[in-house]
């Protein structure tokens, strides 16, 4: 059958199978890993590859010059520079979890370089004591390293984001360790890191401000290698007696032990997952050990380099990069020889299918209860196939059983289509990701395009974020970004198009970015360029100040309608100009004109008298100068009816001589003169009667003070030197001797002359003052009679208010006047008769 | 009962908004960890009572001021200051720092801008020297749902800021609101504006749809169906005039301040001397609910119904016997007791103004004045006014009027119908019964525009100030099947619930209640397609309008 040759490629570990597929064959040429020092970033990451300094070039065959050279999984060279660091003998070298290259040399400089082998500076050095001892051995995880010197003194860079180095705590032991392996930050309790060192006779536990000695039986004698699991939960461990050990990390239980049977340690030891350790010497067959069972022997005759992932182990020989890896359990329940389980079935079922045998539907009917996880194990071990014939076939299986079921997640199906297909574009030979569906996962999407971005594969990062429904922004912009740095030469009007080009298919992409990526590039007519596509002012308008485009940014600002914004510019500019070409600037702009003025109106009044003065708007500094008037007065210090007036007069009369300047605003001029004037004689009432309570009152608020102080003279001279009206004069009058209840004054004032606006004043202020007899003096002479009535109701005589009503004429009145008399019945009736005797006449 | 209306009568979700507002309020202060001291604004405390029970801030370890220029008196290490963003309070805040400084304590500062920080602000903290001391944060406060139908910007100044001092700076405020509810609500398919303060509202809204699209694919599922942006500059008439529905009056006479009116205790019966009380009015007195719109007039007649009927119910219950549930009927009337003495309070109250010759005098002077029969009896009256000292605010409010009613008034009076003779306050047929007569012109512009879009008025919309637009969102113009839906449904499209479709009145520069009571008759209507709910920068009536005007000397 089909199945038995897929299981036939498999080895049992004990109770478990393993499988070891080809991934690529190496089309790198002339790549000897034992003359080289060889760093492959983990999850399908690339490889670093430099002669190792340590062995005897060979003459001749390679050259002398050093080259670093940057490879795919499959061998592509990326890129490759001429190392010429200085420092001595290159020590360590490792990836990033950003896939940036970190070189550490002898002295403790740590060189580090991008994907594209460009040197990213600035270098960085693990310090002095570093310098003076010699750099031995490091150890790096994810994102961080240890370094070793001669003197056995630990140097820890703890994140290489922030690349700041620390000296660990002294061992002080006298011998160098045998061997070090770090336990990463992440997974330790203080959340630092620890190194464990086999030193002498046991381990150390080591961290920047203790040492601690390992105490357990299984640690009786010299550790010769020590490698941590990825989830920091195990440890390996090469004894010196030559026997390998795995315990949990804090040296408890054994749950592996075997012994190699060779006095030296292995050149590499690595975990596979977390179910075996495999250890390599160069030359003896790779060994697999399980914690049960015989070891498994793999056999090579070339140099290997083991690279550990979260689900095995990579195996990188000069000519081809293999995968070992557990076989997952679907895998198995399907292929394994004999298998009978639903999933094994629905396969085979398949086969007959196609064969149109009848024993396809003989199959299914077995499995008929169990379909669904037949299904579902076939998809899984879809995901878990790097064969793309196989992947299908697997994929047609849980498809066919899938049109039995009637209850299953049918996007099971789809979405393991698309992530497949993902995972095989990036694991194309071109591109040279190998990873495996678990890494991925584990990577997440979005990382995974981060590094196709990184390694300037944005077409194939594009497709990608579009298939899985990811914003592209991230590439675009990346690739934008990446195009302009590269292309310094293509012309500013070219290089646009072909940005604007990609940049449009991305809606609500910041062309603003990209522009101050360009501006950064030193190609500031480009990021002017691109800006002017940027539609979200808020972006927009910044980044114009920021190369220096003033106008265009204002008049952004003001198109937006966004106040804020104006105001950004407007402060730029101010500080930035000189105030006459700050004053230019705005003049013609009503907006940005206009918020300048409010706000220097409030805080910097002699700048916007500058500016008023600069555009010819002599009224505009008038009205300050007057506005500014009123803030002697405002002072609490100074005492009132004091000779303050003198400079508040000063800048009333300037305010004037503005005003006059022109002739629109000869009312302003006339105001500001009475004003004066005004205050003029308010100070010398004050002091003539020394009471501080006229200044900054109205005229007639003057005269009725004058009058209520009995000062007539007084108020007679305010009335004529700002020509008060009869009129005026007489309400004023008549109520500033109601208020003092002068009534004598006010009936003589009655009689002076027929005042002009009749007796209403009189009657209104005895009213109101509620003096019914004084107001009676005044109705009868009131001449209209519906006044007549009206006054005669509010002081409650309901039969005169009847009777000028009736005279009036007036129904409407009278029906108003009954409402008012409403609690009074007799008053209530007396109007109702009263009009309807009114109503006959006008109905004739 | 509770100042914070209750919003579930709304026909639109404007709970989640405040439940919005109330969750970022809470976020801000719960991130700040520890004792602090809360230094609210005295207005925004006011706006923020709409939204959060002070009650409920306390337990979030806060004690809480107001924003004096005074400095602040606490324990406290951590102050944050919750203030608008004006620059005049900048000053305050620095010298509060500046003498926390001299008297040597050691002071966390927090400033949150609502609704947002703004660099005219940071600039003069940056010039006191006290912007590297503060941390700086914004509440997005852009509305608050006033009511079941209104929305306040809270831009007390808009109208003031827009015509005097030409910062449009609300404007872009408006319309980032109004955004807000479409990300909320959906994108609001067509919008007719008057004025020009509206066109630059719409305008600004149109930019903030290209800066930042809404990915919502189903635009046609937009809750309001149409937005229409009135310029208070368009009718100043309106305001002016006394507003005689009991709510206006309410407002005219004793200020109606975020949903409550404050007055001695002894008004509503209450004997504590010299004490002021705060009394609620919103919709969820549900006695209020029906009387708030009525002319005041016929308020004073359903109360006096309300409470004959009652007495006759109880004079049933002494003298006959009653069965169990006749006895339930009369408890639960009994329910609606305290509501009826509030309002009868409160009418009596009022009618002591009303009841004035001269405020009659005045409503007499308002109509000479509209119906424009008399030039110079008005000005008469108005110069008299200022010889009798009257208050400048209530000379300023008739001259105003006076000066409006001018040129084309009359046309515009004519052709819209402005004046309704013989109207029925009590059974009222038109909204000219908010004013017993005078159909506010700003309502009738937007029965118009609802009934029928702008265009069979352009002659008349000409004669009043700025330009009227009238668009269709271009993601609906392009999608033709629901450019046929629209058609069909002729404008009467209902959503799928049964619920009526919206329309979104929005006032830049302030409404009336006397024209939310026109707006609310309006759409009580029968054969009104749509509900009306009503945006406004502020509720204001003639006196606080003509307030923002001045600018106090001395």
């Amino acid at each position: 059958m089909a199945n038995v040759s897929v299981a036939a490629e498999w080895q049992l570990l004990y109770n478990r199978y393993y499988r070891k597929p080809e991934l690529y064959p190496m089309r790198w040429k002339n790549i000897d890993l034992s003359r080289n020092k060889v760093a492959c970033a983990p999850f399908g990451g690339p490889i670093a590859v430099i002669r190792d300094d340590s062995k005897i070039v060979q003459l001749y065959s390679e050259s002398a010059l050093r080259k670093l050279r940057i490879f795919t999984s499959s061998g592509v060279l990326i890129s490759d520079t001429v190392w010429k660091n200085p420092g001595g003998r290159l020590i360590g070298m490792s990836w990033t979890e950003d896939q940036a290259l970190i070189c550490i040399v002898q002295d403790g400089t740590v060189y580090r370089y991008n994907i594209h082998a460009e040197l990213i500076e600035p270098n960085v050095t693990l310090g002095k004591e570093c310098f003076e001892q010699n750099v031995v051995e490091c150890v790096f995880w994810g994102n961080g390293v240890v370094c070793l010197t001669e003197g056995g003194l630990l140097f820890c860079i703890p994140d290489f984001k922030v690349m700041s180095p620390c000296q660990l705590a002294e061992t002080g032991a006298e011998d160098l360790p045998n061997c070090m392996a770090v336990i990463e930050p992440k997974y330790t309790v203080s959340g630092n890191v620890e190194v464990l060192v086999g030193i002498g006779d046991g381990i150390l536990i080591v961290d920047e401000d203790s040492v601690q000695r390992v105490e357990g039986e299984m640690v009786q004698g010299p550790v010769q290698k020590l490698v941590v699991s990825w989830d920091g939960k195990y440890l390996a461990i090469f004894t010196h007696d030559g026997r390998i050990l795995v315990t949990d990390i804090n040296f408890k239980g054994v749950l592996l032990e075997y012994n190699c049977e060779s006095a030296l340690p292995p050149e590499q030891l690595a975990w596979c997952g977390l179910d075996s350790v495999l250890l390599y010497w160069d030359d003896t067959p790779l060994l697999m050990v399980g914690p049960r069972g015989d070891p498994v022997h793999y056999f090579y005759d070339e140099p290997l380099l083991l690279i550990p992932e979260c689900d095995g182990v990579r195996i990188l020989s000069n000519s081809i990069l293999e995968f070992l890896q557990r076989v997952p359990d679907s895998t198995v329940t399907i292929f394994k020889i004999g298998s009978t389980s639903p999933a094994a079935l629905l396969y085979d079922a398949l086969d007959h299918f196609d064969r149109r045998s009848a024993k396809a539907d003989e199959n299914l009917r077995l499995i008929q209860k169990s379909l669904p996880e037949a299904v579902e194990a076939c998809i899984d071990a879809a995901g878990h196939e790097f064969d793309v014939s196989r992947q299908r076939s697997l994929l047609r299986a849980a498809s066919y059983g899938q049109a039995f079921c009637s209850n299953f997640q049918r996007d099971r199906i789809q979405e393991m289509c698309k992530t497949l297909r993902v995972l095989n574009a990036v694991r194309d030979p071109e591109i040279g990701i190998p990873l495996s569906i678990k890494q991925y996962k584990l990577l997440t999407p979005s990382v995974l395009i981060a590094r196709l971005i990184n390694a300037h594969r944005h077409l194939l990062a594009l497709r990608i974020s579009e298939y899985i429904g990811m914003n592209q922004e991230v590439v675009i912009m990346h690739w934008a970004c990446s195009k302009i740095t590269a292309s310094l030469a293509i012309p500013d009007a070219t290089q646009l198009e072909i940005l604007l080009d990609k940049l449009k298919l991305c809606r609500g992409i910041s062309y603003a970015a990209v522009a101050a990526h360009a501006d950064k590039n030193g190609r500031r007519k480009l990021a002017a360029m691109l800006v002017e596509h940027e539609p979200r002012s808020s972006k927009q308008v910044p980044l114009l100040l920021s190369i220096g485009e003033e106008d265009t940014a204002l008049m952004k600002a003001t198109e937006s309608g966004d106040t804020d914004l104006v105001y950004l510019v407007l402060f730029h500019i101010w500080q930035k100009r000189q105030p006459l070409e700050f004053f230019g600037m705005i003049q013609a702009r009503p907006l940005p004109r206009d918020l300048f003025i409010s706000y220097a109106r409030c805080y910097k009044h002699e700048f916007l008298k500058d500016f008023f003065l600069s555009t010819g708007q002599l009224q505009e500094v008038a009205f300050l100068l007057w506005k500014e008037s009123w803030e002697p007065g405002k002072n609490p210090m100074a005492s009132k009816g004091s000779p303050l007036h003198g400079p508040r007069i000063k800048l009333i009369d300037k305010a004037q001589h503005l005003f006059a300047e022109t002739k629109e605003h000869t009312f302003e001029s006339k105001a500001a003169e009475e004003h004066a004037k005004l205050l003029r004689i308010q100070h010398e009432l004050e002091v003539s009667t020394k009471q501080a309570i006229f200044v900054d009152s109205s005229i007639s608020d003057t005269i009725r003070t004058c009058i209520v102080l009995g000062n007539h003279r007084a108020a007679m001279k305010v009335k004529n030197e700002f020509k008060v009206s009869e009129k005026r004069w007489y309400w004023l009058k008549v109520f500033a001797l109601a208020t003092i209840r002068d009534w004598e004054a006010l009936e003589k004032f009655s009689k002076e002359k027929r005042p002009p606006i009749g007796y209403r004043p009189f009657v209104e202020a005895c009213i109101d003052a509620d003096e019914k007899g004084e107001a009676l003096k005044y109705i009868p002479k009131l001449a209209d009679l519906r006044e007549r009535a009206e006054a005669y109701a509010r002081i409650g005589m309901a039969k005169e208010a009847a009777d000028a009503a009736s005279q009036a004429k007036d129904g409407e009145l009278l029906g108003r006047l009954k409402l008012t008399f409403q609690q009074n019945a007799a008053a209530s009736s007396l109007f109702d008769t009263l009009r309807d005797r009114l109503s006959f006449p006008s109905v004739s | 009962m509770a100042q914070i209306p209750n919003l579930d009568n709304s026909p639109l979700n404007l709970k989640s908004l405040r439940e919005q507002s109330q969750r970022d309020l809470v976020k801000i202060l719960k991130d700040i960890r520890g004792k602090k001291c809360l230094v609210v604004e005295p207005k925004l405390g006011g706006t923020l009572s709409l939204i959060i029970q002070t009650s409920l801030l306390k337990e979030y370890g806060i004690e809480l001021r107001h924003l004096s220029a005074e400095s602040v008196q606490t324990d406290c290490s951590k102050v944050v200051y919750l203030v608008p963003s004006q620059r005049d309070l900048m000053k305050s805040i620095s010298s509060h720092v500046h003498d926390d400084i001299s008297k040597g304590l050691q002071r966390e500062y927090f400033i949150y801008f609502v609704p947002r920080r703004e660099i005219q602000c940071e600039r003069i903290l940056e010039e006191e020297k006290v912007h590297h001391l503060i941390t700086i944060g914004e509440y997005p406060l852009y509305l608050v749902p006033l009511d079941e139908d209104i929305l306040s910007f809270e831009l007390d100044l808009a109208y003031k800021q827009c015509q005097v001092d030409g910062d449009t700076g609300s404007l872009w405020h408006i319309a980032k609101a109004i955004h807000k509810l479409e990300s909320t609500f959906g994108v609001i398919p067509n919008v007719r504006t008057k004025g020009k303060a509206s066109g630059i509202v719409s305008d600004i809204l149109d930019r903030m749809h290209t800066e930042e699209p809404m990915n919502s694919p189903d635009m046609a599922l937009s809750e309001i169906n149409t937005l229409i942006l009135i310029d208070r500059e368009v009718d100043m008439v309106t305001p002016m005039c006394s507003q005689l529905t009991y709510e206006g009056l309410l407002d005219e006479f004793l200020h109606i301040n975020n949903g409550s009116v404050e007055l001695d205790s002894s008004i509503m019966g209450v004997q504590q001397e010299g004490k002021k009380m705060k009394v609620p009015l919103n919709s969820s007195d549900k006695l209020f609910k029906e009387i708030r719109d009525l002319n005041f007039e016929v308020v004073v007649q359903v109360l006096k119904q309300k409470a004959t009927s009652m007495k006759e119910d109880y004079t049933e219950i002494t003298t006959a016997s009653q069965t169990v549930s006749e006895l339930k009927d009369f408890v639960k009337k009994l329910n609606s007791l305290p509501e009826m003495t509030r309002h009868i309070n409160l009418a009596q109250h009022l009618s002591t103004f009303t009841s004035k010759p001269s405020f009659l005098a005045k409503l007499d002077m308002e109509h000479t004045i509209i119906e424009a029969s008399s030039y110079d009896i008005c000005f008469e009256y108005i110069e008299e006014m200022i010889h009798k000292q009257e208050p400048l605010v209530n000379i300023l409010r008739l001259l105003i009027l006076f000066s409006e009613s001018k040129s084309n008034w009359l046309t515009v009076k004519r052709a819209l119908q402005l004046v309704v003779e013989d109207t029925d306050t009590a059974n009222p047929d038109d909204i000219a019964y908010v004013f017993s007569g005078y159909a506010p012109l700003s309502i009738r512009l937007v029965q118009n525009a609802v009934r029928s879009g702008w265009r069979p008025m352009e002659e008349i919309l000409k004669l009043l100030p700025g330009p009227h637009i009238e668009t269709k969102r271009a993601g609906f113009t392009s999608s033709p099947s629901f450019g046929t839906l629209q058609g069909a449904s002729n404008g009467l499209d209902k959503i799928a619930d049964g619920r009526r479709s919206l329309v979104l009145v929005v006032f830049i520069g302030g409404i009336t209640f006397a024209e939310i009571a026109a707006l609310r008759f309006l759409s009580a209507q029968e054969g009104m397609a749509y509900d009306l709910i009503i945006g406004t920068t502020k509720i204001v009536n003639g006196h606080s309008l003509v307030e923002t005007f001045f600018e106090t000397f001395g």
